[in-house]
């Protein structure tokens, strides 16, 4: 999940659009205005943001209206806080091993 | 946390070891297993080789890598795969970075970087310049969950 997270906004004008979206909800119409891409482009960048988890579409009459969902961008989140946690407590022990390890001339 | 600006983990320890020390530490599978995970490195590039351990939470226990740049004794870059994702196809890529010196008293100045990200991911882009200051909604939301 994390990979196509990660180049779902690896895209410029796909980040854009979550930004807007994280301020308020927008119809692809309201979006269109902003950007210098036709609204089937749109349409696609937000078909693979709501792929990832990170908008959701909300109907309402002939209109879609769309907004952010920053909870999914988690998954993210969740990895950096293990790997900072992980890899201090693993020097810790290369550490620990180093000192009852032979020097290095009495090993091979 | 995401908008320190600092979106690979990195880490400066210094051992009290010397840098031949060391680097066996990283490079021979019996050490490097004693005090990171069971694994079957070796310092060729192209090697595949595989960490295992006994799963916990979302990680399945295991991380797969392959050796990309070895430079004896004092750099070792393998790419780091899995490991914290759920086991859905789609597992993290990233990539190890060890880099060993001479650190005063015969010791090792070790230096740990783990890049999350590809160059075309988000998390690289929002190392770039700039960044920050366009995303300020993103990191309003991001205080939230993180």
């Amino acid at each position: 999940m994390q990979v196509e997270l990660m180049r779902a906004l690896g895209d410029g004008t796909r980040l854009a659009i979550f930004e807007r979206l994280c301020a308020r909800e927008h119809t692809v119409g309201e979006l269109k205005t902003h950007f210098d891409v036709s609204q089937p482009a749109v349409s696609q960048h937000l078909g693979v943001l709501k792929r990832c988890g990170l908008v959701r579409e909300r109907r309402a009459g002939r209109f879609a209206h769309y907004r952010a969902r920053p909870e999914g961008l988690r998954p993210m989140v969740q990895w950096l806080t293990h790997y900072r946690q992980f890899w201090p407590e693993k020097l810790e022990a290369l550490s620990a091993m180093l000192k009852e390890m032979p020097d290095v001339d009495a090993g091979k | 946390m995401l908008m320190q600006g600092n979106e690979q983990i990195v880490v400066d320890y210094v051992l009290a070891a010397p840098p031949a020390k060391v680097w066996r530490a990283l490079t021979e599978p019996e050490l490097l297993g004693t005090w990171l995970m069971q694994n079957d490195i070796a310092p060729v590039v192209g090697h595949k080789f595989t960490f295992h351990a006994p799963p916990r939470g979302d990680w399945n226990g295991t991380v797969d890598c392959e050796v990309l740049e070895v430079v004896p004794g004092s750099k070792l870059v393998y790419t780091w795969g899995g490991g914290s994702a759920k086991d859905d196809g789609h597992k993290m890529e990233t990539t190890v970075t060890w880099t060993l010196a001479p650190a005063a008293d015969g010791g090792t100045l070790l230096k740990l970087v783990h890049h999350g990200f590809h160059p075309d991911d988000f998390g690289f882009k929002m190392m770039g310049q700039g960044w920050r200051s366009k995303g300020a909604a993103i990191e309003r939301v991001l205080a939230g969950i993180s």
